[in-house]
């Protein structure tokens, strides 16, 4: 029975949760049947949502061998803040620790809005337990049983479904986490420990973290059971996590958190593939949904990560992608205020969606810009449901151009300048962090708006080359099959370059490998076919920002510091002979992808031989031919607008196409 | 030459923005100094070759509203005739657009095709620039020399890199002088970052254009301005706040703001405003406009965007000899926090009839500054700045947010496991101040608590906090807040320490700081 159950599970899995859309592709295994469908997503069912993806693929749950996918849940309920009651303690003095936060406002400006975001915890559920370490790790007051017993009468007095334990210094010695931990046990449903979710410096950071995973815990475990219910595929079932690679679904379970950017890491990690097999050195990932825009850079095959991003106003820190992501996407609103044109942060969303929708929306979206100027088929259904209707982008934008004392056309146009502008900030962010002149880099465009702004942003940011993936409208959900598995710790060290000890060292190192390898070993993954990367966390002594300097064991810790000095300068122009320290360990354990990504075979028919009018600048419409994408070979030279199932590429004039044997498609300027 | 395409302008307005806060992101990320890279106290602006703001970092907004004046006053001594691409000019004088002596500006002049089309400006807080007290805070300075080094304005890089010579001059003068080269060298780097993007601009958009496109910005922002001052009524507005003390005999000076509206026009009088004290809560005239500016926003209840050609339909005046204009030598280590804010709340005090929705109750309008100096082995300084923040003043829809920084100022804490790791202090307690904020139908946000005890054998401790006589007020009928307390407990005896002090703490003192409450808005239960 179980034999046969086995080999009736030949369906591989991939899907992308969307703001808008579902985006869901199968593949079946040992052969090149690919199957491909998007259905509007349920943000109130997500599972429901899967399942009716299936569906539309025509699959049932027993088709299912591997089941991957980026999920927003975990993000939209730490951001809309419908989370469960969660208690924080903490040390005994400093029970307010996120209350106060860091006294910074966000806007400098307003006083109409309110400075913070409210703690995550109010105080009536902060409890401060006697107890106090030093920064060394050393116990100054010990944590005796009645204080402890204090604490659960407390809890029990209080019933709360979480709770998020943070006390001071306890990335230097996680003794008293533990053994609160260990005494709360069946005594609150779910308990996390700071020194689990995030051994590093600075309490409030820390205590903020350590409250996100508390609160998403029971989200996450009702989530995943669901999900393993309908699905029970054991380890085929697979979820993307914040550092771009996939995990099991157990291992999530009790560190929620990893799945904040859960997301955008599908096509984060798809593009680093791409990069690879394309050979291309530093590539801006550029996806372009109905809300928002996720951009990413990435250094030889690498997606670059960060330690710490704001979610609703609180800070969620441990190792992510540095995915920056702004509020503006095809749905955002165009606006004419104070200080000229502003597009989003305001969005239609899906409903009603931008006027060209038809869905009832009658504000101005970026989408209705690019109707207005001929780039969308509106004899095309979009996710099955969607035409477009140009009339409505019109009427939505005429009041804007009438304000202006512009015609429409000019308007629409000025309306896609100032998207990409706002988008090429987001780029120029990413890539300054990093020391990188963005000028370099590849634009890899995706999502379903990306491949339409591509050469718009590239002409304001500089670009030279840009690189439509092949399946780009699904990108995200084919990122989901060809992925690592990957794991990752990361933990406060503060070790001194200078008089460093090697056996201290590598007992740190070993300790952190342990922890970053255990979860896949524990789902399967042979111990051998695991790769480990370390990164130390590098600054001058006198600094707290910390450089990401990777390295090899054992240690070499003259090679180390070279290392440091020269990125320190790419980075800020200057290095100096003063004292380093490794402020942080990263270990990164990963079990590599052995599946092709390849173009999969999901033309729909196409038309061919049509034109449209489409406008491309102040020289008004021209008659520009459209062409399916599966018939484009050779150089195409625009103007042209390139179409498949769901995503519009456009070339304009002075701008040339040219398709690999692969699928992918290059553009760049056309030679003068 | 063609009319500018208003969407370049935009494009371009986003990008100066950008320039600048890729400016403040550098120093926050290289900067050596906690106050720098864990508070944040530091500012980056662009502006035109004329020294008007065009771009700003979203940073500290007394500093940007003062770095409007700090290229200007510059090129009144330093014409742009005498500067060359690649030179990098220091300087912290108050003349010359200053605020005070700890705030060091590092100008350099953009070129395209060896044309001056822009500045870039960085501003950082050093911990420490000489004087008499470790900080260069003497709370009873009588002159400017007592406070700290005075740097006019020196070449410190030029095309050969930097000017060796100024830099040992000036690390000389400091108490702590390898952070602070690695602080100076965070600021050059800033400007030169600024410097690339603004060339990347003037190659793409054409430097003509780009040059239009700072003079469009300020027309737009003049047009804006005009635009928020027509719609106040007609008519005129006075208001007054005190500081805690520095008036004769101690008594608190008074800070009188006279403004009158008249059309798109606004005129701001602070001719009424107390003489030169004797303590260093003077300031200078760049301090009183850049907070009217503030003031001046918030009044119009916009979100406009800030460049010197907001400054053009609104006059201000200030009065030879007084606190505003107490002469060159005058100590201004405090005034450029501390007296500024009172401007703002003379301000918010005039308006109140008139536009109570658009203002917030009294709020924690200081530095709350604890400065702690620890002296080294090897006889150089290490520096602790605690800036602390309170309940923001209740507005007419809403409490005021508890352990907040508020409008002039925007510094962060620094965290106590930081504080503990890197110096002799024990955080013992941090924790929100209940019951602090002012009643009122809505109420004023809670102030702060927090604890130190002193591990060192001596630390030397400056206090400058306003707010701890005078409490927050209310607006509209609530009720005031709890001002500020600094109190000292040395073995077993509690004493209150004075606002503004510098004092010598030994092994076991115990130094609690309770940060104001705000004031509330409204009648209770009315």
């Amino acid at each position: 029975m179980e034999r046969n159950d086995v080999q009736t599970r030949e369906w591989d899995i991939g899907t992308d949760i969307g703001g808008t859309f579902t985006d869901i592709i199968a593949v079946r295994s040992g052969s090149d049947e690919t199957r491909i469908a998007k259905v509007p997503s349920r943000a109130d069912a997500p599972v429901q949502a899967m399942m009716e993806a299936l569906t539309a693929v025509g699959l049932g749950p027993d088709d299912v061998r591997r089941f991957v996918h980026g999920t927003t849940r975990i993000t939209n309920a730490l951001v809309e803040e419908r989370l469960p009651r969660v208690a924080l303690v903490a040390t005994a003095g400093f029970e307010d620790v996120l209350e106060i936060a860091r006294y910074r406002r966000q806007e400098l400006y307003r006083l109409d809005i309110p400075p913070k975001a409210p703690p995550l915890v109010p105080p009536s559920l902060c409890f401060g337990v006697v107890e106090r370490l030093d920064h060394t790790g050393a116990v100054l007051t010990p944590l005796v049983d009645s204080e402890i017993e204090r604490l659960v009468a407390w809890l029990r007095a209080n019933a709360v479904q979480s709770v998020a334990i943070c006390l001071l210094h306890s990335y230097a010695n996680p003794a008293h986490e533990k053994r609160l931990a260990e005494r709360l046990a069946g005594i609150v449903p779910h308990v996390c420990v700071s020194h689990e979710i995030n051994p590093e410096a600075r309490e409030y950071e820390r205590a903020s973290s350590t409250a996100f995973n508390a609160a998403a815990m029971p989200i996450a475990v009702e989530y995943l059971s669901e999900l393993e219910e309908k699905l029970p595929i054991g380890a085929g079932l697979q979820v993307f996590h914040s550092a771009g690679a996939m995990v099991p679904v157990p291992a999530v379970k009790r560190r929620p958190l990893v799945m904040a950017m859960s997301g955008p890491a599908a096509g984060v990690s798809a593009s680093a593939r791409i990069a690879r097999d394309l050979s291309r050195p530093r590539v801006l990932t550029f996806d372009m949904g109905g809300t928002t825009t996720d951009v990413c850079l990435i250094v030889d095959g690498a997606a670059e990560m960060t330690d710490t991003r704001m979610m609703g106003g609180r800070p969620l820190r441990q190792p992510m992608l540095a995915v920056h992501s702004i509020g503006a996407g095809g749905g955002s609103i165009v606006a004419l205020g104070p200080g000229g044109l502003t597009v989003g942060p305001k969005s239609a969303g899906a409903v009603p969606g931008p006027a060209c929708y038809g869905r009832g929306g009658t504000l101005p979206t970026i989408t209705d810009a690019n109707a207005i100027l001929g780039y969308l088929d509106p004899e095309a259904l979009l996710g099955d449901t969607i035409r477009i209707d140009v009339a409505a982008a019109r009427a939505a934008v005429q009041p804007i151009a009438d304000r202006l004392g512009l015609g429409l056309t000019e308007t629409a146009l000025g309306i896609v300048k100032v998207a990409n502008a706002t988008m090429a900030r987001a780029l120029r962010r990413v890539t300054v962090e990093r020391g990188v002149d963005g000028r370099d880099c590849t634009l890899l465009a995706f999502g379903g708006g990306g491949p339409m702004h591509a050469t718009g942003l590239a002409d304001i940011y500089g670009l030279r080359e840009i690189i439509v993936p092949a399946a780009s409208s699904a990108f995200s959900a084919l990122g989901c099959l060809t992925a690592d598995f990957s794991f990752l710790q990361q933990r406060t060290v503060r070790m001194g370059l200078n008089g460093l000890s090697r056996e201290i060292f590598a007992a740190r190192v070993a300790e952190l490998v342990a922890e970053a390898r255990d979860p896949l070993i524990a789902n399967g993954i042979p111990a051998a076919e695991i790769t480990v990367e370390h990164v130390a966390l590098m600054r001058y002594a006198a600094q707290s920002d910390s450089i990401p300097i990777g390295f090899a064991m054992p240690l070499d810790p003259v090679l180390l510091e070279a290392d440091f000095h020269a990125r320190h300068r790419q980075l800020f122009g200057y290095a100096t002979s003063e004292d380093c320290v490794i402020e942080a360990l990263r270990v990164k354990a990963t079990k590599p992808s052995v599946t092709p990504f390849s173009r999969p075979d999901v033309g729909r028919p196409q038309v061919a031989g049509r034109s449209r009018a489409c406008i491309f600048g102040p020289e008004g419409p021209v008659e520009t031919r459209i062409l399916p994408r599966e018939t484009v070979c050779g150089i195409t030279t625009g103007p042209a607008i390139i179409e498949d199932a769901w995503s519009t590429v456009v070339v304009p004039p002075g701008w040339q196409a040219r398709p690999d044997e692969l699928g992918n498609l290059f553009i760049t300027r056309s030679a003068p | 030459m063609s009319p500018l395409d208003p969407f370049v302008v935009e494009v371009i307005r986003h990008g100066l923005s950008a320039a600048a806060e890729e400016m403040s992101l550098v120093m926050t990320r290289s900067a050596r100094s906690p106050l720098l890279r864990e508070a944040g106290d530091l500012s980056s602006a662009i502006t035109d070759a004329e020294g008007g703001l065009v771009g700003q970092g979203r940073d500290i907004p007394i500093h940007l509203g003062a770095m409007a004046y700090t290229v200007k006053e510059l090129l009144k001594v330093r014409p742009a005739s005498g500067m060359k691409e690649g030179d990098a000019i220091i300087y912290n004088v108050g003349a010359l657009g200053g605020n005070h002596l700890n705030d060091v500006k590092i100008a350099r002049p953009v070129f395209v095709e060896g044309r001056l089309i822009a500045f870039a400006l960085s501003l950082a807080h050093w911990p420490d620039v000489g004087g008499t007290w470790p900080g260069s805070y003497l709370a009873d300075a009588f002159d400017t020399f007592q406070e700290a080094m005075r740097i006019p304005p020196l070449t410190i890089a030029d095309t050969n890199g930097l000017n060796r010579s100024v830099l040992d001059l000036i690390l000389a003068n400091v108490r702590d002088p390898v952070s602070c080269e690695g602080d100076l060298l965070a600021q050059l780097a800033a400007t030169t970052a600024a410097e690339r993007r603004i060339r990347e601009m003037c190659a793409q958009y054409g430097t003509e254009t780009f040059l239009a496109t700072m003079g469009r910005l300020h027309d737009l922002s003049e047009a804006e301005m005009r635009a928020a001052l027509a719609d106040l009524p007609d008519g005129i507005y006075e208001g007054e706040d005190f500081l805690d003390d520095g008036g004769p005999g101690g008594a608190p000076a008074r800070i009188h703001v006279r403004i009158e509206i008249r059309g798109d026009e606004a005129t701001f009088d602070l001719s009424g405003s107390a003489d030169r004290v004797a303590n260093f809560c003077n300031t200078t005239p760049f301090i009183a406009r850049s907070a009217v500016v503030y003031a001046a926003r918030i009044m119009s209840g916009r979100d406009m965007q800030q460049n010197a050609g907001a400054l053009r339909p609104v006059t201000i005046i200030t009065r030879p000899g007084s606190i505003f204009e107490p002469g060159w030598n005058a100590a201004v280590a405090a005034g450029n926090h501390e007296t500024s804010m009172r401007v703002v709340d003379a301000v918010f005090r005039a308006m109140e009839a008139t536009i109570p929705e658009r203002l917030s109750a009294g709020g924690p309008a200081t530095a709350g500054l604890l400065a702690f100096a620890e002296p080294m082995p090897d006889q150089s300084w290490r520096m602790l700045y605690e800036v602390h923040g309170g309940g923001e003043g209740a507005r007419h829809d809403r409490d005021g947010c508890p352990a907040t920084r508020v409008h002039l100022t925007n510094t962060s804490n620094t965290p106590a496991e930081m504080i503990e790791a890197n110096y002799a202090i024990r955080v013992e307690k941090q924790a929100i101040r209940r019951g602090s904020g002012g009643n009122g139908l809505h109420r004023g946000g809670d102030g702060v608590v927090r604890a130190y005890r002193v591990l060192a054998p001596s630390l030397w401790l400056t206090t400058c906090v306003e707010r701890s006589v005078l409490p927050t007020y209310g607006l509209k009928g609530g009720g005031e807040g709890k001002p500020f307390a600094i109190t000292l407990e040395r073995d077993g005896q509690v004493t209150r320490l004075s606002g503004k002090a510098n004092l010598l703490l030994k092994a076991g003192d115990l130094v609690t700081l309770e940060g104001c409450g705000g004031g509330g808005y409204g009648v209770a239960g009315g």
